[in-house]
């Protein structure tokens, strides 16, 4: 699922490792979100979307492509 | 809710060594009972390497998924798939070997128990899972 994680992540200058250590999950494990690659657990998006303090369909996105 | 602050939600890092080398003793027990304590001995060896490989390697995601101790809610889940898979591979296995013994003309045991073990624990998970999601 498309997502701006990578943005918002950049935007608060945070490293990948700072942000995998605040949502209590790995490095990787964002790594995989910013990709594309993995779709969070409602929790996590949830948490994501809190910690960068917009809501979570502004964050993910199911319709893009 | 995700636990904030944490880093990966954790297991402890000693458990998959230690479980490696109980299971060696146990492989060595078994083989020296069985008459092969070099065979036991050998899987021994073999089992406190894995072990050792877990404790040390402590760097990379796939060890630390493995260990327990990097384990998140992505590596749970590609740990439920590489479950699945490889229950699927014995269970695949297990099918081969049976029509194997049977067009050889034998009983096709033990692979029939094994299979239906199998079968009946597919069954009662699925109604389990099911009655608790």
């Amino acid at each position: 699922m498309k997502n701006n994680v990578r943005a918002l992540r950049a935007q608060r200058n945070l490293a990948q490792g700072q942000l995998a250590d605040a949502m209590g999950v790995s490095r990787q494990t964002i790594n995989s979100i910013e990709n594309d690659r993995y779709t969070p657990s409602l929790p996590l998006a949830i948490a994501l979307a809190r910690y960068f303090g917009v809501p979570v369909e502004e964050m993910f996105d199911d319709q893009a492509r | 809710m995700i636990k904030q602050g944490s880093g990966p939600a954790t297991g402890s890092k000693w458990f998959m060594p230690l479980f490696s080398l109980g299971l060696g003793v146990a492989i060595l027990t078994a083989s020296w009972i069985g008459g092969h304590p070099g065979l036991g001995l050998y899987g021994l060896g073999v089992m406190a390497g894995c072990g050792l490989l877990l404790l040390a390697g402590g760097r990379s995601e796939t060890i630390r998924g493995l260990r327990g101790d990097g384990r998140d809610e992505r590596f749970a889940q590609i740990d439920l798939r590489a479950t699945a898979f490889s229950g699927l591979a014995v269970i695949v296995a297990l099918i081969v070997a049976w029509l194997v013994q049977v067009a050889s003309g034998h009983s096709g045991r033990p692979y029939d128990w094994l299979l239906a073990t199998a079968g009946l624990a597919y069954l009662l998970a699925i109604v389990l899972l099911r009655w608790r999601r």
